[in-house]
Protein backbone atom coordinates (compact mmCIF):
# COMPACT_ATOMS: atom_id res chain seq x y z
CA UNK A 1 0.00 0.00 0.00
CA UNK A 2 1.74 3.44 -0.69
CA UNK A 3 -0.46 6.85 0.46
CA UNK A 4 1.14 10.06 -0.61
CA UNK A 5 4.11 8.88 -1.35
CA UNK A 6 5.02 8.72 2.38
CA UNK A 7 3.86 5.50 3.95
CA UNK A 8 4.83 2.02 2.25
CA UNK A 9 3.69 -0.88 3.70
CA UNK A 10 3.97 -3.99 1.46
CA UNK A 11 1.20 -6.68 1.23
CA UNK A 12 2.16 -9.74 2.49
CA UNK A 13 3.93 -11.14 0.00
CA UNK A 14 3.78 -14.46 -2.39
CA UNK A 15 6.85 -15.80 -0.96
CA UNK A 16 6.03 -18.91 1.19
CA UNK A 17 6.82 -18.53 4.74
CA UNK A 18 10.57 -19.17 5.14
CA UNK A 19 12.08 -20.11 7.83
CA UNK A 20 15.10 -17.79 6.96
CA UNK A 21 18.15 -19.22 6.22
CA UNK A 22 20.06 -16.96 8.38
CA UNK A 23 18.22 -18.61 11.53
CA UNK A 24 19.02 -22.14 10.81
CA UNK A 25 22.37 -21.95 11.90
CA UNK A 26 23.34 -21.72 15.85
CA UNK A 27 20.03 -19.66 16.38
CA UNK A 28 22.05 -16.52 14.90
CA UNK A 29 20.88 -13.87 12.77
CA UNK A 30 23.65 -13.01 9.55
CA UNK A 31 23.83 -9.54 8.79
CA UNK A 32 25.08 -10.82 5.56
CA UNK A 33 28.11 -8.68 5.45
CA UNK A 34 31.07 -11.48 5.80
CA UNK A 35 33.43 -9.50 8.13
CA UNK A 36 31.19 -8.41 10.51
CA UNK A 37 29.60 -11.90 10.70
CA UNK A 38 32.47 -12.81 11.32
CA UNK A 39 33.19 -10.43 13.86
CA UNK A 40 30.47 -11.62 15.94
CA UNK A 41 30.75 -15.32 15.82
CA UNK A 42 27.98 -16.08 13.01
CA UNK A 43 25.74 -13.59 13.23
CA UNK A 44 23.33 -11.65 15.81
CA UNK A 45 21.92 -13.59 18.40
CA UNK A 46 18.48 -14.24 17.10
CA UNK A 47 15.92 -12.14 19.39
CA UNK A 48 18.50 -9.61 20.21
CA UNK A 49 17.84 -5.81 20.22
CA UNK A 50 20.99 -3.96 19.55
CA UNK A 51 21.85 -0.66 19.62
CA UNK A 52 23.79 0.88 16.50
CA UNK A 53 25.69 4.11 17.64
CA UNK A 54 27.36 6.87 15.47
CA UNK A 55 27.31 10.51 14.38
CA UNK A 56 25.94 11.94 11.68
CA UNK A 57 26.93 10.22 8.56
CA UNK A 58 28.84 7.11 10.19
CA UNK A 59 26.89 5.05 8.20
CA UNK A 60 24.64 3.37 10.64
CA UNK A 61 21.42 3.66 7.98
CA UNK A 62 23.19 2.19 5.28
CA UNK A 63 24.16 -0.65 7.44
CA UNK A 64 20.83 -1.03 8.46
CA UNK A 65 19.20 -1.38 5.26
CA UNK A 66 22.15 -3.66 3.93
CA UNK A 67 21.07 -5.76 6.74
CA UNK A 68 17.08 -5.89 5.87
CA UNK A 69 18.12 -6.28 2.14
CA UNK A 70 20.73 -9.26 2.94
CA UNK A 71 17.77 -10.85 5.32
CA UNK A 72 15.53 -10.66 2.46
CA UNK A 73 18.05 -12.27 0.12
CA UNK A 74 17.84 -15.30 3.02
CA UNK A 75 14.45 -15.13 2.97
CA UNK A 76 13.62 -13.49 5.75
CA UNK A 77 11.06 -10.56 5.38
CA UNK A 78 12.11 -7.48 7.71
CA UNK A 79 10.56 -4.27 8.57
CA UNK A 80 12.13 -0.28 8.54
CA UNK A 81 10.97 2.56 10.65
CA UNK A 82 11.91 5.53 10.08
CA UNK A 83 11.36 8.58 11.55
CA UNK A 84 14.66 11.01 10.95
CA UNK A 85 14.66 10.64 7.30
CA UNK A 86 11.41 11.29 4.52
CA UNK A 87 10.95 7.69 2.73
CA UNK A 88 11.62 9.35 -0.28
CA UNK A 89 14.95 10.61 0.59
CA UNK A 90 16.27 7.06 2.10
CA UNK A 91 14.71 4.86 -0.93
CA UNK A 92 16.60 7.60 -3.17
CA UNK A 93 19.67 7.64 -1.27
CA UNK A 94 19.76 3.70 -0.65
CA UNK A 95 19.03 3.24 -4.54
CA UNK A 96 22.65 4.23 -5.53
CA UNK A 97 24.19 1.08 -3.82
CA UNK A 98 24.42 -1.72 -5.42
CA UNK A 99 22.73 -4.56 -2.50
CA UNK A 100 19.83 -2.69 -2.70
CA UNK A 101 17.24 -4.72 -4.85
CA UNK A 102 14.11 -3.25 -5.63
CA UNK A 103 12.06 -6.06 -6.12
CA UNK A 104 12.28 -7.04 -2.38
CA UNK A 105 10.47 -3.39 -1.25
CA UNK A 106 7.86 -4.20 -4.36
CA UNK A 107 7.36 -7.69 -3.27
CA UNK A 108 7.12 -6.98 0.73
CA UNK A 109 10.16 -8.76 1.83
CA UNK A 110 11.44 -5.19 2.77
CA UNK A 111 8.65 -3.05 3.78
CA UNK A 112 9.63 0.75 4.76
CA UNK A 113 7.19 2.99 6.85
CA UNK A 114 7.60 5.94 8.06
CA UNK A 115 7.11 6.33 11.86
CA UNK A 116 5.60 9.70 11.72
CA UNK A 117 3.00 9.34 9.73
CA UNK A 118 1.73 6.76 12.22
CA UNK A 119 1.78 8.73 15.16
CA UNK A 120 -0.32 11.24 13.01
CA UNK A 121 -3.16 8.34 12.42
CA UNK A 122 -2.41 7.27 15.56
CA UNK A 123 -3.58 11.01 16.89
CA UNK A 124 -0.30 11.21 18.93
CA UNK A 125 1.33 14.58 19.58
CA UNK A 126 4.06 15.19 17.51
CA UNK A 127 6.41 16.41 20.30
CA UNK A 128 6.02 14.59 23.54
CA UNK A 129 4.52 11.28 24.07
CA UNK A 130 2.78 10.65 27.30
CA UNK A 131 2.28 6.97 29.01
CA UNK A 132 -0.79 6.19 26.59
CA UNK A 133 0.56 7.18 23.81
CA UNK A 134 3.53 5.44 23.90
CA UNK A 135 1.90 2.18 24.73
CA UNK A 136 -0.16 3.03 21.86
CA UNK A 137 2.67 3.75 19.64
CA UNK A 138 4.42 0.19 20.78
CA UNK A 139 1.35 -2.02 19.90
CA UNK A 140 1.18 -0.80 16.84
CA UNK A 141 4.76 -1.11 16.09
CA UNK A 142 4.20 -5.12 17.91
CA UNK A 143 1.31 -5.28 15.21
CA UNK A 144 3.33 -4.41 12.30
CA UNK A 145 6.15 -7.19 13.60
CA UNK A 146 3.81 -9.59 14.04
CA UNK A 147 1.24 -8.83 11.00
CA UNK A 148 4.25 -8.93 8.45
CA UNK A 149 5.90 -12.22 10.52
CA UNK A 150 9.21 -10.15 9.91
CA UNK A 151 12.39 -11.60 11.32
CA UNK A 152 14.18 -8.22 11.24
CA UNK A 153 13.34 -4.84 12.45
CA UNK A 154 14.92 -1.28 12.40
CA UNK A 155 14.29 2.23 14.11
CA UNK A 156 15.80 4.97 12.78
CA UNK A 157 16.43 6.50 15.06
CA UNK A 158 15.76 5.34 18.70
CA UNK A 159 17.16 8.84 19.93
CA UNK A 160 14.50 11.03 17.95
CA UNK A 161 11.85 8.31 19.65
CA UNK A 162 13.42 8.86 23.02
CA UNK A 163 13.03 12.53 22.48
CA UNK A 164 9.21 12.71 22.01
CA UNK A 165 9.28 9.90 25.68
CA UNK A 166 8.97 12.40 28.75
CA UNK A 167 10.65 10.61 31.56
CA UNK A 168 14.31 8.16 31.65
CA UNK A 169 11.07 5.27 33.09
CA UNK A 170 9.26 6.25 29.52
CA UNK A 171 12.35 5.37 27.42
CA UNK A 172 13.53 2.28 29.55
CA UNK A 173 9.82 1.05 29.57
CA UNK A 174 9.51 1.75 26.09
CA UNK A 175 12.63 -0.23 24.85
CA UNK A 176 12.73 -3.30 27.30
CA UNK A 177 8.99 -3.76 26.27
CA UNK A 178 9.90 -3.56 22.62
CA UNK A 179 12.66 -5.68 22.81
CA UNK A 180 10.83 -8.35 24.55
CA UNK A 181 7.81 -8.59 22.17
CA UNK A 182 9.72 -8.71 19.49
CA UNK A 183 12.38 -11.28 20.74
CA UNK A 184 9.46 -13.04 21.25
CA UNK A 185 8.83 -13.08 17.80
CA UNK A 186 12.07 -14.05 17.04
CA UNK A 187 12.80 -10.79 15.57
CA UNK A 188 16.34 -9.03 15.62
CA UNK A 189 16.33 -5.47 16.09
CA UNK A 190 18.60 -2.84 15.05
CA UNK A 191 17.70 0.37 17.15
CA UNK A 192 19.79 3.10 15.70
CA UNK A 193 21.15 5.91 17.81
CA UNK A 194 22.44 9.40 17.12
CA UNK A 195 25.29 10.92 19.27
CA UNK A 196 27.53 13.77 18.79
CA UNK A 197 31.17 12.97 17.73
CA UNK A 198 32.70 11.85 21.29
CA UNK A 199 36.22 12.43 22.29
CA UNK A 200 38.73 9.65 23.17
CA UNK A 201 38.15 8.31 26.18
CA UNK A 202 35.06 9.42 26.35
CA UNK A 203 32.32 6.24 26.61
CA UNK A 204 28.75 7.37 26.21
CA UNK A 205 27.19 4.97 23.45
CA UNK A 206 23.40 6.69 23.74
CA UNK A 207 22.00 10.25 24.05
CA UNK A 208 19.58 9.55 27.06
CA UNK A 209 22.03 6.94 28.38
CA UNK A 210 19.73 4.81 28.97
CA UNK A 211 18.99 2.88 25.56
CA UNK A 212 22.70 1.11 25.69
CA UNK A 213 22.00 -0.20 29.10
CA UNK A 214 18.95 -2.03 27.83
CA UNK A 215 20.05 -3.21 24.43
CA UNK A 216 21.46 -6.56 24.31
CA UNK A 217 24.17 -5.44 21.98
CA UNK A 218 26.08 -2.27 20.94
CA UNK A 219 27.94 -1.99 17.40
CA UNK A 220 29.83 1.51 17.45
CA UNK A 221 30.46 3.76 14.37
CA UNK A 222 33.18 6.17 14.78
CA UNK A 223 35.80 7.43 12.98
CA UNK A 224 39.76 8.47 13.20
CA UNK A 225 41.46 11.18 11.31
CA UNK A 226 44.59 10.57 9.42
CA UNK A 227 46.28 13.32 8.20
CA UNK A 228 43.15 15.30 8.19
CA UNK A 229 41.06 12.58 6.44
CA UNK A 230 38.67 10.73 8.19
CA UNK A 231 38.64 6.67 8.34
CA UNK A 232 35.30 5.31 9.53
CA UNK A 233 35.23 2.80 11.97
CA UNK A 234 33.40 -0.04 13.37
CA UNK A 235 33.37 -1.59 16.97
CA UNK A 236 31.15 -4.20 18.57
CA UNK A 237 31.54 -3.07 22.42
CA UNK A 238 28.94 -5.74 23.41
CA UNK A 239 26.77 -8.55 22.20
CA UNK A 240 24.68 -10.29 24.65
CA UNK A 241 24.83 -14.17 23.66
CA UNK A 242 27.93 -14.70 21.49
CA UNK A 243 31.28 -14.52 21.93
CA UNK A 244 32.76 -11.77 19.63
CA UNK A 245 35.37 -9.53 18.32
CA UNK A 246 36.52 -6.14 20.50
CA UNK A 247 39.03 -5.08 17.90
CA UNK A 248 38.65 -1.64 15.48
CA UNK A 249 37.47 -2.18 11.81
CA UNK A 250 38.19 0.21 9.65
CA UNK A 251 34.50 0.36 7.41
CA UNK A 252 34.11 1.46 4.16
CA UNK A 253 30.89 2.26 2.21
CA UNK A 254 31.06 1.75 -1.53
CA UNK A 255 28.19 2.08 -4.02
CA UNK A 256 28.81 -1.08 -5.13
CA UNK A 257 29.15 -3.15 -2.76
CA UNK A 258 27.88 -0.88 0.48
CA UNK A 259 29.45 -2.23 3.85
CA UNK A 260 32.82 -3.28 3.63
CA UNK A 261 35.33 -3.74 6.96
CA UNK A 262 38.90 -4.40 7.17
CA UNK A 263 41.04 -4.29 9.94
CA UNK A 264 42.41 -1.09 11.08
CA UNK A 265 45.95 -0.20 10.89
CA UNK A 266 46.74 0.64 14.77
CA UNK A 267 49.66 2.70 13.96
CA UNK A 268 47.71 5.62 12.85
CA UNK A 269 45.60 5.89 16.26
CA UNK B 1 55.44 8.59 -24.65
CA UNK B 2 58.40 7.41 -23.37
CA UNK B 3 61.02 5.06 -25.78
CA UNK B 4 63.42 3.10 -24.23
CA UNK B 5 66.50 0.90 -26.00
CA UNK B 6 65.59 -2.67 -26.21
CA UNK B 7 68.70 -4.02 -24.85
CA UNK B 8 67.66 -2.04 -21.42
CA UNK B 9 64.33 -3.14 -21.11
CA UNK B 10 65.11 -7.01 -22.17
CA UNK B 11 67.91 -7.39 -19.35
CA UNK B 12 65.37 -6.35 -16.64
CA UNK B 13 62.28 -8.01 -18.24
CA UNK B 14 64.21 -10.86 -17.90
CA UNK B 15 65.52 -10.36 -14.04
CA UNK B 16 61.98 -9.84 -13.09
CA UNK B 17 60.73 -13.02 -14.91
CA UNK B 18 63.37 -15.02 -13.18
CA UNK B 19 62.31 -13.62 -9.97
CA UNK B 20 58.58 -13.69 -9.97
CA UNK B 21 59.02 -17.54 -11.44
CA UNK B 22 60.48 -18.62 -8.31
CA UNK B 23 59.37 -15.93 -5.43
CA UNK B 24 55.90 -14.88 -4.45
CA UNK B 25 57.07 -11.69 -3.27
CA UNK B 26 59.66 -9.63 -4.92
CA UNK B 27 61.11 -6.19 -3.79
CA UNK B 28 62.92 -3.97 -6.46
CA UNK B 29 64.83 -1.08 -5.53
CA UNK B 30 65.47 1.35 -8.22
CA UNK B 31 67.10 4.69 -8.68
CA UNK B 32 64.84 7.50 -9.62
CA UNK B 33 66.59 7.99 -13.34
CA UNK B 34 65.66 4.34 -13.98
CA UNK B 35 62.24 4.32 -12.99
CA UNK B 36 60.99 4.69 -16.57
CA UNK B 37 62.84 1.71 -17.78
CA UNK B 38 62.05 -0.69 -14.90
CA UNK B 39 58.06 0.47 -16.00
CA UNK B 40 58.41 -0.56 -19.64
CA UNK B 41 60.26 -3.74 -18.40
CA UNK B 42 56.98 -4.32 -16.12
CA UNK B 43 54.04 -3.52 -19.03
CA UNK B 44 56.71 -5.77 -20.97
CA UNK B 45 56.55 -8.41 -19.21
CA UNK B 46 52.81 -8.22 -18.64
CA UNK B 47 51.98 -8.78 -21.48
CA UNK B 48 53.91 -11.54 -22.27
CA UNK B 49 51.44 -13.48 -19.65
CA UNK B 50 48.25 -12.17 -20.87
CA UNK B 51 46.01 -14.86 -19.43
CA UNK B 52 47.19 -13.37 -15.61
CA UNK B 53 45.46 -11.50 -13.86
CA UNK B 54 47.48 -7.86 -13.02
CA UNK B 55 46.44 -5.16 -10.79
CA UNK B 56 48.49 -2.32 -10.66
CA UNK B 57 48.58 0.31 -7.69
CA UNK B 58 49.58 3.25 -8.76
CA UNK B 59 50.88 6.05 -6.03
CA UNK B 60 53.66 7.38 -8.30
CA UNK B 61 51.93 8.53 -10.82
CA UNK B 62 48.26 9.30 -11.40
CA UNK B 63 46.55 6.67 -13.88
CA UNK B 64 46.05 8.89 -16.33
CA UNK B 65 49.58 10.25 -17.22
CA UNK B 66 50.76 6.43 -16.72
CA UNK B 67 48.73 5.34 -19.34
CA UNK B 68 49.67 8.18 -21.93
CA UNK B 69 52.98 7.31 -21.33
CA UNK B 70 53.38 3.40 -21.94
CA UNK B 71 49.97 3.39 -24.00
CA UNK B 72 51.66 0.96 -26.39
CA UNK B 73 52.26 -1.11 -23.76
CA UNK B 74 49.17 -1.12 -21.97
CA UNK B 75 46.61 -4.23 -22.46
CA UNK B 76 43.28 -2.72 -21.07
CA UNK B 77 41.82 -6.51 -21.19
CA UNK B 78 43.90 -8.08 -18.28
CA UNK B 79 45.17 -5.47 -16.19
CA UNK B 80 43.08 -3.55 -13.30
CA UNK B 81 44.57 -0.49 -11.80
CA UNK B 82 44.08 1.13 -8.83
CA UNK B 83 44.79 4.97 -8.74
CA UNK B 84 45.46 6.62 -5.09
CA UNK B 85 46.22 10.08 -5.93
CA UNK B 86 44.36 11.51 -8.59
CA UNK B 87 41.75 12.33 -6.30
CA UNK B 88 43.46 13.47 -3.58
CA UNK B 89 45.67 15.86 -5.97
CA UNK B 90 42.14 17.04 -7.42
CA UNK B 91 42.35 15.59 -11.00
CA UNK B 92 38.70 14.91 -11.25
CA UNK B 93 38.87 13.06 -15.21
CA UNK B 94 38.30 9.27 -14.20
CA UNK B 95 38.39 6.12 -16.45
CA UNK B 96 36.61 3.28 -16.75
CA UNK B 97 39.32 0.88 -16.48
CA UNK B 98 40.71 2.10 -13.26
CA UNK B 99 39.38 2.32 -9.44
CA UNK B 100 40.23 5.64 -8.06
CA UNK B 101 41.37 5.94 -4.33
CA UNK B 102 40.37 9.22 -2.69
CA UNK B 103 43.09 9.64 -0.70
CA UNK B 104 46.80 7.49 -0.11
CA UNK B 105 46.11 7.89 3.25
CA UNK B 106 42.80 5.89 3.43
CA UNK B 107 45.13 2.49 3.42
CA UNK B 108 42.26 0.59 4.43
CA UNK B 109 40.28 1.30 1.52
CA UNK B 110 43.57 0.56 -0.40
CA UNK B 111 43.60 -2.94 1.19
CA UNK B 112 39.69 -3.49 0.09
CA UNK B 113 39.99 -2.73 -3.44
CA UNK B 114 43.37 -4.89 -4.09
CA UNK B 115 41.64 -7.72 -2.45
CA UNK B 116 38.29 -6.76 -4.14
CA UNK B 117 39.77 -6.84 -7.68
CA UNK B 118 40.53 -10.84 -7.45
CA UNK B 119 36.81 -11.14 -6.27
CA UNK B 120 35.09 -13.33 -8.90
CA UNK B 121 38.08 -13.91 -10.99
CA UNK B 122 38.98 -17.73 -12.42
CA UNK B 123 41.08 -19.29 -9.66
CA UNK B 124 42.63 -21.47 -11.86
CA UNK B 125 44.64 -18.07 -13.47
CA UNK B 126 47.67 -16.48 -12.09
CA UNK B 127 47.51 -13.29 -9.92
CA UNK B 128 49.69 -10.67 -9.63
CA UNK B 129 49.94 -7.20 -8.03
CA UNK B 130 52.30 -4.74 -8.64
CA UNK B 131 53.22 -1.89 -6.46
CA UNK B 132 53.84 1.35 -7.74
CA UNK B 133 55.71 2.38 -5.30
CA UNK B 134 55.70 1.47 -1.48
CA UNK B 135 58.30 4.50 -0.88
CA UNK B 136 56.02 6.70 -2.64
CA UNK B 137 53.41 5.72 0.15
CA UNK B 138 55.59 6.90 3.05
CA UNK B 139 55.25 10.51 1.38
CA UNK B 140 51.57 10.84 2.31
CA UNK B 141 51.70 8.59 5.63
CA UNK B 142 53.75 7.73 8.26
CA UNK B 143 56.54 5.55 7.59
CA UNK B 144 54.78 2.97 11.22
CA UNK B 145 51.99 2.82 9.17
CA UNK B 146 53.28 1.78 5.68
CA UNK B 147 55.23 -1.13 7.41
CA UNK B 148 51.78 -2.25 9.11
CA UNK B 149 50.03 -1.60 5.62
CA UNK B 150 52.43 -3.73 3.50
CA UNK B 151 52.90 -6.28 5.87
CA UNK B 152 49.03 -7.04 6.30
CA UNK B 153 49.00 -6.51 2.58
CA UNK B 154 51.65 -9.44 2.31
CA UNK B 155 50.38 -11.75 4.60
CA UNK B 156 47.17 -11.39 2.76
CA UNK B 157 48.22 -12.06 -0.89
CA UNK B 158 50.52 -14.73 0.54
CA UNK B 159 47.17 -16.83 1.33
CA UNK B 160 45.54 -15.79 -1.74
CA UNK B 161 48.18 -17.24 -3.59
CA UNK B 162 48.99 -13.49 -5.43
CA UNK B 163 52.18 -13.02 -6.41
CA UNK B 164 53.82 -9.44 -5.54
CA UNK B 165 56.18 -7.25 -7.29
CA UNK B 166 56.75 -4.09 -4.82
CA UNK B 167 58.92 -1.38 -6.09
CA UNK B 168 60.73 1.31 -4.19
CA UNK B 169 62.60 4.11 -5.67
CA UNK B 170 65.93 4.34 -3.82
CA UNK B 171 65.95 7.94 -2.87
CA UNK B 172 62.88 7.94 -1.45
CA UNK B 173 63.86 4.78 0.90
CA UNK B 174 63.94 5.24 4.56
CA UNK B 175 65.09 2.69 7.27
CA UNK B 176 61.35 1.41 8.35
CA UNK B 177 60.64 0.93 4.58
CA UNK B 178 63.76 -0.97 3.88
CA UNK B 179 63.61 -3.23 6.54
CA UNK B 180 59.91 -4.52 6.00
CA UNK B 181 61.21 -4.33 2.10
CA UNK B 182 63.72 -7.04 2.90
CA UNK B 183 61.44 -8.81 5.96
CA UNK B 184 58.41 -9.74 3.65
CA UNK B 185 60.32 -10.16 0.08
CA UNK B 186 61.26 -13.54 -0.67
CA UNK B 187 63.73 -11.91 -3.10
CA UNK B 188 65.18 -8.46 -3.57
CA UNK B 189 66.47 -6.92 -6.69
CA UNK B 190 68.43 -3.77 -6.53
CA UNK B 191 68.78 -2.06 -9.70
CA UNK B 192 72.13 0.18 -10.12
CA UNK B 193 72.23 2.56 -12.41
CA UNK B 194 75.86 1.02 -13.81
CA UNK B 195 73.56 -2.16 -14.71
CA UNK B 196 71.23 -0.49 -16.65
Amino acid sequence: MEEDGALIINEKSNYKKMEGDSMKENGKCKTGIDELDRKLDGGIPKGNAVLMVGSSGSGKTTLCMQYLINGAEMGERGVFFTITEPLFKLTKNIENFGFYKKKYVEDGLVNIIDLRIISERLGLNSEKYNVEDASALLEVLKDIADELEVKRLVIDSITALCYRLQSDEMIRDFIFKLGSSLAGMGCTTILTSEIPPTKPGELKYSKYGIEEFIADGIIFLGDVNRRGDIIRTLQIIKMRGTSHSRTKSAMNISSKNGIELTPLLKSGE
Amino acid sequence: MILITNTLIDGLKERIANAVSTNQSTGIIIPSNNYSDLICSLFEYMDTKPDAIWVYLTITKPFESLFDDYSNLINNQNIIFIDCISHAAGISKEKSNCIYIESPSQLESILLEIMNSYKNTDDKKNKYLIIDSLSSLVIYNDAPLVTEFFTHLINRTRLSDITTISLTIEEELNDNIRKILYLKSDKIIKLKESFI
